[in-house]
């Protein structure tokens, strides 16, 4: 049991060092961090361009943020 | 497992990474206040995509059969772009990185298909890299 669950861990982490360097070399922004969470929402069901567009969204609020950091200095 | 609400959360936190909360408080913008305005737009981005994928959209944003394509296929043309673009590396290392994708249980995830799909929408979306010398 407990090497059924080991063998699992072990194919997801390979798959997300393939995933993680599919998406640098897409250049699509994603950490392994912010990747990891996405993978995790996809599998729960999310769909994966209603996510693109979450992201795209959160890029932009965090962008004016940060032009707003920038101006105040 | 995380709640779709958590990872959600989780999500808003990753994209506040590098933002300085010590000005922002003197400014009388919490750190709270702009996690909630985050979620507040991540819930509407992913509910208005919902919506307008459940009706009738008048500007589909792809043809029915690019929609239709797997991933995968995508991928491989992202890769046939790469090359006539002159990228034939990171062509290769593409369709080499596809390759070692396991099908089905053996790559550990349910819905690898949609992680891949996630990738394919995103492809582009930041600048690349700057070379350093």
């Amino acid at each position: 049991m407990a090497s059924a669950a080991n063998t699992n861990m072990n194919a997801v982490r390979e798959t997300m060092d393939v995933l993680l360097e599919i998406s640098r070399l897409l250049n699509t922004g994603l950490d392994m961090e912010s990747l990891s969470i996405c993978v995790r929402l996809c599998e729960q069901g999310i769909n994966p361009e209603a996510l693109s567009s979450v992201i795209k969204e959160l890029r932009r609020a965090s962008d004016t943020l940060k032009v707003s950091e920038f101006n105040s200095l | 497992g995380s709640s779709i609400t958590e990872l959600l959360g989780a999500l808003c936190d990753s994209t506040l990474k590098g933002v300085s909360w010590k000005r922002r408080a003197l400014g009388g913008i919490s750190r709270e206040g702009v996690r909630r305005g985050l979620r507040r737009r991540a819930y509407g981005a992913l509910l208005s995509k919902l919506f307008q994928d459940g009706g009738q959209s008048k500007a589909p944003q792809q043809p029915d059969c690019l929609a239709s394509t797997p991933p995968r296929n995508k991928m491989l043309m992202i890769s046939f772009d790469l090359r006539v673009a002159g990228c034939r590396e990171e062509a290769e290392r593409l369709e080499e990185l596809l390759g070692r994708l396991q099908e089905g249980p053996a790559c550990g995830l349910v819905e690898l298909d949609s992680s891949l799909e996630l990738l394919v929408q995103l492809a582009g979306s930041v600048p690349p890299p700057a070379l350093s010398f």
